[in-house]
Order: structure tokens, then sequence, then C-alpha cells
């Protein structure tokens, strides 16, 4: 799935006058975003995502020429990105299950030029497996299932597009404990197989339980990093609130 | 629930009324309603049936898509067809006719489009621009009826209208076969929600303006073979009923839901109506109100039903 390439943010401001923010970002790589709402963290994801335009910087990915600059160029670098919104920006509400699931790669069931709906309840069958999606039949509207299976269905989407970086905008909210810790597993599971994730949590056990580093967003900027042993409740509640641990 | 019952429930209200329409015309007029007299009711119907067909992609596109100048296009390639093509350029072969005629209805799509999707503005009011430019151009073109229309065309009028409905009906089931068609109803259900799941939201609403154009090209054609000349006053009268036709097919105006079948059968609700009302010899006052009412209580039932199911569900 993933080649070994690395997501480079170089130099990048997410608001006039705050810190440039660098990072790498690599593979197998789980890194939480956490911060008080409001406070960079979304514009930092959604930014990667190309769907907001930076003040300056350049956002790259290895082996691809130029900075990703629209939602389009993301996508064809390798990102997939999971809105928070679930209501509003994510689920079709007059659409079945298997469509809310084929949007973003309708083209990939074409067989002779026509779409075989055979072939996509494959691959839709393949990723209900594995996410373990409960739904009673893949024709059902998406508004018959449970929101911790409407967010199943939105990452199967996301997944589909087969991409290098997964970024993922509060992906539990609203998702019951069962469920969350099936996330949990499919994450892990994707970062083991090479794929970069980018998870923006507003829950920091969650972030300590699934993420290799934090980093953490005050005032529009990365106000403290954090991994190993460094990175415990006290330490990003301290950075979140700006103070010292 | 099998998926054809499921799309039934979806334009059901009109299929029951398609059922019982035709049973009382049947059981009313069986002079006109004969067997042998289908073909040219079908023709009779053929121009309203084009219409709500071409009336309904911009509708599934959703954020208010709606073009309005559907009649006065048919209008247009009605008056073109006959006034400009035929008697001045002397030009009658079907090779040349329809795809001019499609043509122009794709670049009155496109224009439509373009000032509703990238310029943005509301296609209610770019739709009305259009629609009186092509009254006022039809009528600078055309000022009083003339006749007549080539053979083949006039041809097309009976049982033989059942070939460009069938011709749209294929292409409507080719497009489904394509990703357009999931892009499609995925814009008009959450076009936000669209953007962020990567599909280019204004190039598939553009798309859509240009089928509507080529669909209502079409529905001149068969206005053209019905009426067997050309009528400058005609055409806009079946944007309305048109409109009326695809609610009533159990397309939502708010997009995303429906299709071309529903806005068919809806069509020929409405055909039906007006024969059975036409049987009893009541005014076409009487009927303008009687289209009002189904229209509203047809709308209401519909979403009466889709609150039911959804609770249900």
């Amino acid at each position: 799935m993933a080649e070994a390439k690395a997501l480079r943010v170089r130099g990048l401001v997410i608001a006039p006058g705050v810190d440039p923010i660098s990072q790498t970002i690599a593979p197998g790589e789980i890194v939480g975003l956490a911060g008080l709402d409001g406070h960079g963290q979304e514009r930092f994801l959604r930014a990667l995502a190309g769907l907001e335009q930076p003040v300056a910087g350049e956002i790259a990915v290895d082996g691809k020429a130029g900075s990703i600059t629209s939602f389009r160029k993301a996508v064809a670098g390798g990102i997939a990105y999971l809105p928070r919104d679930r209501r509003s920006t994510g689920i079709f509400p007059t659409q079945s299950v298997l469509d809310n699931f084929a949007i973003s790669t309708v083209s990939n069931d074409r067989r002779l030029g026509l779409l075989s709906f055979a072939a996509r309840r494959r691959r839709y069958e393949a990723y209900r497996q594995r996410l373990g999606i409960v739904a009673p039949r893949p024709d059902a509207a998406i508004t018959t299932l449970s929101g911790g299976n409407q967010q199943k269905v939105l990452l199967a989407r996301a997944l589909a597009l087969e991409p290098s970086f997964l970024l993922l905008n509060d992906p539990t909210r609203g998702v019951d404990v069962a469920t969350r810790h099936v996330l949990y597993d499919v994450f892990r599971g994707l970062a083991a197989e090479g794929m970069a994730l980018v998870i923006l949590s507003s829950e920091i056990e969650e972030i300590l339980l699934l993420c290799h580093r934090v980093l953490v967003f005050r005032e529009q900027r990365v106000s403290a990093e954090f991994s190993g042993a460094e990175m415990t409740t006290d330490t990003v509640i301290a950075a979140m609130f700006g103070r010292a641990a | 629930m099998s998926p054809a019952i499921r799309k039934l429930r979806g334009v059901g209200f009109a299929v029951v009324m398609l059922v019982v329409l035709l049973v009382l015309n049947v059981a009313l007029n069986p002079a006109r309603f004969q067997p042998s007299s289908w073909g040219t009711l079908l023709g009779l119907a053929a121009p309203l049936i084009g219409a709500a067909v071409a009336s309904a992609p911009v509708i599934l596109a959703g954020r208010g898509g709606i073009d309005i100048s559907v009649g006065p296009l048919m209008g247009f390639v009605n008056a073109l067809v006959i006034q400009v093509l035929f008697l001045n350029l002397g030009i009658s072969s079907p090779w040349i006719i329809v795809p001019a005629a499609l043509l122009v209805g794709a670049v009155v799509g496109a224009a439509n489009g373009v000032l509703a999707t990238i310029v943005r503005i509301q296609p209610i009011v770019a739709t009305l621009g259009a629609y009186l430019i092509l009254t006022g151009v039809t009528l600078t073109i055309l000022p009083a009826p003339i006749g007549p229309a080539p053979d083949w065309l006039k041809a097309m009028a009976g049982p033989l209208s059942i070939v460009p409905l069938a011709v749209i009906g294929l292409c409507w089931l080719l497009i489904r076969r394509t990703p357009y068609y999931d892009l499609l109803m995925a814009v008009g259900s959450d076009d936000r929600a669209a953007y962020t799941a990567g599909v280019p939201v204004s190039r598939v609403r553009l798309i859509a303006y240009v089928l509507t154009g080529l669909f209502a090209a079409a529905a001149g054609l068969m206005l053209t073979s019905l009426i067997g000349s050309a009528d400058p006053n005609i055409g806009p009268t079946y944007t309305l009923i048109a409109i009326a036709a695809v609610a009533l097919g159990g397309v939502s105006l708010a997009g995303g839901r429906g299709g071309l079948g529903g806005a068919a059968i809806g069509a020929i609700d409405i055909f039906l109506l007006q024969s059975l009302l036409t049987t009893f010899n009541v005014s076409t006052y009487v009927l303008q109100i009687a289209y009002g009412l189904i229209l509203v209580i047809a709308v209401v039932l519909t979403a009466l039903q889709e609150r039911l199911s959804r609770r249900k569900g």
C-alpha cells in the first residue's frame, strides 16, 4: 500500500504572525494533534488535507513535486482526510451504505467503461470485514446505521483511496466505546503496514493510547511536542493551557 | 425488501396515481383509450415526458438547481428546426437536424451551467435570464406559427414517439452505470460532504445543466413532431408543468433523491389527469387548479411517506 514516503511540512504558518511549523511525518507513524478547540490544530490538519490555504510555507509528499495547495493535490499525493462533522460534511443521508462507501473511488469499479456493482460490492465487502461494519445490507440507507458504523463506512471510504497518509479529524467523536477500540486496532494495524496517521483528538487519553508522538497546539502554533515517557496527561494538559508542567 | 420495490416506494404515489388515472381513463373514455390509439396518446404525451425528464438532472444536482428555461429551449429548437433549418436553409436530413438541435441544447445548457455553477448566480435567476432571452429570440425568428415540418419528423408523432423516449431512457440507463451518476447523486444529497469526499462539485453540476439542455432539445424535437409545424408560443408553457411532473414523480427539489423514471411517470400522470378532465369537458382554467392541487397533495404525501419510512428505519 504505502511506499516509504514521508509527509514534509516546511515553515507552515497557519495564521498571520505566528511561528512557522516544520514537521516530518514518517511512514508507520501515528501523530496526535492536541489542543484546546480553536487553537490551530484543526487548521493544521485541514491545511495538510489541502482544504485550507496556509499563510505561508509548504507541504510536500516525498516523490511528488510541488506543495499541496488543494484538496485534489492532496488526494493525488496519497492523503486521505476523514472529516469531523459526520452529519454535515461526511455522510450522504439520501444514499445507500454502498454509495457512501464508494463515492471517493467511483471510477475503481469500472469494467469496460461501465460500473460493475458486483465489483463495488466485493470491494465494500473487504472493508466491511476488516472494519467490522455492522450493516443490514449494502443497499440500506446510511442513516439506518449507528453512529459508529457510519463512521466506519466513512473510514472505509477514505481507506478505499489506499492512501499513504490518513488524516483523522476527531475520528471517535460520538462513537461508542466498543467501536472505539475496534477503530484503535484498525489504526494501529494501518500504521504497522506503513501508513502514516495524523489524528486530531479532543480526548487526551485517546492520544496517549494511540499515538507515537503528540503535537500540542496553543495560539495557532505548536507549543510543545512530546513522545515516549514525556507524553503524559499532565504534560499535554499543561502545554494545552500554556503552563509549565 | 428487494431493491426494485424500494425504488418503487420512492415514486410510490406517482405509480399509484398512474394506475388509478389509467383505469379511470379507460373506463370513462374507452374510445380514446382503446389499445390501438395508445401510440397516438404516447405521441401526445411525449413532449411533456421529454420536458419533465429534461428538468430532472439539474434538480437532482441539488442546492436549488432548477432550469426554468427548458420550455423556451424546446420552443427555440422548434422554431430553429422549422424556420431556419428547414424553410430557410432547406435542410431536411435528420442527420443534420437532430445533431444541430442537440448541439443548441447542449450550448444553452452549458451557458446556464456556467452562470449557475461558476459565476454562481442562483439557478432560478440564471435560467430565468435564459427563459426570457430564448422566448424573445424565438419570437424574433418566428413571429407567428409556420409549417410544415419535414416528413420524417412528422412521422415520429404517433407510436414512433417511443423511439426518442427509448433513446433518452437508454442514455439515462447508461449514465446510471457511469461514475458520473454516483457523483451527481452525492452532490445533490450533500454538496459539502461531496466536496470533502473529493467530488468535483461544480463540474458535476455543470454537466447536469448540459444534460438538461440536451434532453430539452430532444423534447423540442418531440414537440416539433407532435405539432408538425413551428409555434413560438407553445414551448414556454411546458416549463412549469414539467417541474410539477418532476415533483410529482418523487424527485426531491432539494436534490439527491429520485430519478428520470419518476419524472417520466409524473409527466404521464399529468397527461392522464389532463385527458380525464377533458373527458368531463372541464375548462382549462379548472385544469390548472387541478394540476396545482394534485401537485401539492402529491408532494405532501411523498414527504409524509418519507418521514414515516425514516421513522421505521
